[in-house]
């Protein structure tokens, strides 16, 4: 059975293992949701991956993959308003990308539920900040669950709706990383049917803010926040566990940690588990605190609970000690383990470890330095062949603005093609900024699927205001960093169907872009070279921006493809003889399917990773790298 | 509360991103949950699979709740390679397990000569630091002749179920992967499931 079928099935109170994301995608089904639209963004990357194979064999029920988060919040928030259930699902980046909407959104309010879910990433695994998003619930009044496993990211859905509908407001659904992928047991529930149409009942009043508007809906909105708080003084998702000398306040991830701890140190202690973190239970909190001497709050990232627990404790005038982040018990970065917790208690009560990790701290001291193996560009990869070439046109020296996606990888040696970088787009702005200010020439490069999302207003700014910048459009056509969605430019849609795609070279001279030239990486190195050169002596003289496609499938898809078709291309290898060991393939190209073979001390090729792009050939002084007739 | 923490049998899995750490870990999950335990498993997804470090872990029992294996609380550390598995070693538990499989991938620093590659032995007696229990075995060697160099995370779910440490039998093991991947590569998972275990169990 595909995980497709797994999660389509209709089989109420079986277990299945599941991440927290495909129970999430399970939990659209079990609460109705008519559409779903969103870009993708790990850690939240596998809610859209399964909910776009799950679409095509659903009846009433819509799903895109937006071309970024602000349309994803405004198509979802518009569906929601014409009375169908809809979800927006972002990565915690990806909520500043919709903050606009997202403001906005609280004041109209929604007829039918709308969750957004938001996937924040402590310790930053694969973001650009650890923004807290429990931070935009409280500023842009809009309220907020936060699970602690995946088995209650799917049971909190179905409250967010229901909860969502009862205050006509959309609800947010906060993950982390550490919550989004873990699997574990989950309980089906049944999949209900979904509404066939639902119609666009007008009220512009409501729906049009209008500064006329705006200001009567604020109260409104802050009356809803008040109502919000009655249910989470009611709600059995902030609920009180076992006892003890002293108190805990947790959620989401943490509360597992906390758990854990007592269990292996044998302390007792009263638990305060707030699921909804948004507004704070404040009569739950009052309670608590009311209750012991001591409280102790664990939270991942900024003192959020903390601050709430302070705030009422001055309000009620209750006399307790909090202990938390302000006193240094637990670190403001990064993701917790059990080990925080634990230490932090032991800290607290002065109580010795369950762990010597003194002594393991110790013996890691004496471990040998061990090579690093940081995330690289994969064997085959086209972006490696297009920075090679950029770098050997511009001798290193040219200014090389980012982008997000598998290319910010270039940034390690010996590519070294990553200078700048704010946020998705930022590369073609940020090339405009440098090339305003410095003589330099500015080569940015930015992939497909983030050219749409966030490229466009770029380039037309670079054209408008006449920008002296390079941009290389890493077109591998697809989203390959978050794990291979479409997009725009790649014809195939979240339904499953194929349409025409956005041709990115008609795109560009559409907006105005004089100079547009589609190159495949793997052509000629020698041309590609040429090719960059030539463009950037046609921006010196013309003083204008200039985009490169460089078009080639990202190597994953090729390798899948290949498999698919079970074709074997011939094998590459280094012929021994000719190799005169200068090693510049290897510390020029750094394709890791390549080796210094210490015996002979010739460059070598593990046959096992090479993906068969045949770059190393033209990288090599002496053609010693062939391919197997 | 009582302390059942001792219940819970953790398990961390080191790699390098395309090995299959990631399918290991949810098929040993699988396994267990068969046999009707209560299971986590902690993934790492994104940057860390191009080619990068991965960790995953799977808990096992009725204390696992958090996705977490600390330094210290590791029963069995299954390494995909060498380096990878000393990266891990302080996760192991005292007299934990180290099952290692010998096949070194080398990193691209050291390809490029930035750094050096330790040898088997140094790596070897720097894991007895903290603990002598260890398994070693070629799961690349084992998973070519099996029939797929892609089939090492096979192997070593064959190695793993043989350690008898964990509450998961050779045939929900099997039983387990034939429904995760029908079809043509059966008969090699199912071959390398099975020099796997014979190379611990021997
Ligand atoms: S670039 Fe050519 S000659 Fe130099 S080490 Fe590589 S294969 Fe050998
Ligand atoms: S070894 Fe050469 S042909 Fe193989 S993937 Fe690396 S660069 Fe491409």
């Amino acid at each position: 059975m595909t995980k497709v079928d797994t999660l389509l099935e209709d089989t109420p109170g079986k277990e299945v293992l599941l991440l927290a994301n495909e129970a999430i995608a399970r939990g659209v089904l079990e609460s109705a949701v008519r559409l779903v639209a969103l870009y993708p963004g790990t850690p939240s990357s596998e809610i859209g991956n399964n909910l776009a194979r799950m679409a095509p064999h659903l009846e009433n029920f819509y799903f895109e993959f937006s071309s970024n988060e602000k349309v994803a919040m405004e198509v979802a928030g518009a569906a929601a308003i014409s009375g169908a259930r809809s979800m927006m699902v972002c990565k915690g980046p990806g909520l500043n990308v919709a903050a606009d909407p997202f403001f906005s959104l609280a004041y109209v309010g929604v007829r039918a539920g709308m969750v957004i879910v938001v996937a924040d990433d402590p310790s930053m695994w694969s973001s650009q900040n650890e923004n807290d998003s429990r931070y935009y619930a409280l500023m842009g009044n809009m309220p907020m669950l936060e699970p602690a496993d995946p088995i209650e990211a799917k049971e909190m859905l179905h409250k967010a709706y229901e909860y969502s509908e009862r205050l006509e407001l959309p609800f947010l659904l906060r993950t982390t990383t550490r919550v989004n992928h873990t699997r574990a047991p989950i309980i089906y529930d049944d999949i209900p049917a979904r509404p066939e149409t639902v119609s666009f009942e007008k009220d512009p009043f409501r729906f049009v803010p209008v500064p006329a508007v705006a200001r009567k809906r604020h109260p409104w909105l802050l009356e809803q926040i008040e109502k919000a708080r009655e249910i989470s003084n009611s709600s059995e998702l902030n609920f009180f566990e076992s006892s003890g000398d002293f108190g805990i306040i947790t959620s989401g991830v943490s509360y597992n940690y906390v758990l854990e701890a007592l269990s292996t140190m044998e302390i007792d202690a009263e638990i305060l588990k707030i699921g909804m973190s948004h507004p704070v239970p404040d009569e739950k909190i009052k309670e608590l605190l009311g209750r012991h001497e001591r409280i102790v709050i664990v939270e991942e990232l900024q003192p959020f609970l903390e601050t709430h627990a302070r705030r009422i404790a001055q309000l009620q005038e209750i006399n307790v000690t909090i202990l938390g982040k302000e006193q240094d018990y637990f670190p403001e970065v990064y993701e917790y383990t059990p080990k925080i917790v634990m230490n932090a208690f032991s800290k607290m009560m002065n109580r010795e470890s369950p762990v010597d990790w003194e002594d393991i701290e110790d013996t890691k001291k004496e471990l040998p330095e061990l090579p690093p193996r940081p995330p690289l560009l994969c064997p085959g990869c086209p972006h490696r062949a297009t920075y090679y070439a950029i770098r050997t046109a511009t001798r290193g020296k040219a200014i090389y603005p980012s982008d997000i996606g598998c290319y910010t990888l270039s940034i390690s040696p010996p590519l070294e093609t990553a200078d700048i970088l704010f946020d998705m787009g930022s590369s073609v702005t940020t090339a405009c900024g440098i090339a305003r200010v410095t003589d330099q020439d500015v080569v940015a490069s930015i992939g497909d699927s983030t050219f749409f999302a966030s490229g466009l207003p770029g380039i037309a700014n670079a054209v408008y205001n006449q920008h002296p910048i390079a941009l290389v459009v890493l077109d591998n056509r697809t989203t390959a960093m978050t794990g291979h969605q479409p997009h725009p430019g790649t014809g195939l849609t979240g339904m499953g169907e194929q349409v025409p795609g956005l041709d990115i070279e008609k795109v560009c001279e559409g907006l105005g872009v004089r100079y547009v030239k589609t190159v495949n990486p793997f052509d000629s190195m020698a041309d590609l070279v040429a090719d960059i050169r030539q463009m950037l002596d046609w921006i010196r003289e013309n003083q204008a921006p200039a985009v490169m496609i460089s078009k080639a499938p990202c190597a994953l898809l090729t390798a899948a493809e290949r498999r698919r078709k079970e074709e074997r291309p011939s094998p590459y290898y280094v012929d021994e003889e000719t190799c005169t060991g200068c090693k510049r393939c290897l510390n020029r190209l750094s394709c890791p399917a390549m080796y210094l073979d210490t015996e002979t001390g010739k460059a070598a090729i593990d046959k096992d990773l090479c993906n068969f792009c045949g770059t190393c050939v033209d990288v090599c002084p002496v053609g010693a790298i062939m391919q197997e007739e | 509360m009582s302390s059942n923490n001792r219940n819970t049998i953790n398990i961390v899995i080191s790699g390098v991103g395309g090995q299959g750490v990631l399918t290991l870990a949810e098929l040993l999950a699988k396994a267990a949950l068969n046999e009707s335990y209560n299971v986590r498993v902690g993934e790492i997804h994104g940057m860390a699979q191009r080619g990068g470090h991965v960790v995953c872990t799977v808990r096992i029992g009725p204390m696992a709740k958090g996705p977490i294996v600390d330094e210290g609380f590791a029963d069995i550390l299954v390494g995909f390679e060498p380096v990878e598995t000393l990266r891990e070693i302080s996760r192991i538990k005292k007299d934990g397990h180290v099952l290692m499989s010998s096949h070194i991938q080398y990193p691209v620093a050291v390809s490029m000569g930035k750094a050096e590659y330790p040898s088997i032995d140094e790596i070897t007696s720097n894991i007895e630091k903290l603990t002598s229990n260890i398994t070693e075995l070629d799961a690349m060697n084992l998973a070519k002749e099996a029939g797929s160099s892609r089939a090492m995370n096979m192997v070593l779910f064959g190695a793993i179920v043989a350690t008898d440490l964990l509450p998961i039998t050779k045939e929900t093991a099997i039983d387990v992967v034939k429904k995760k991947f029908p079809g043509k590569f059966e008969e090699i998972n199912v071959k390398a499931i099975e020099l796997g275990f014979s190379k611990v169990v021997n």
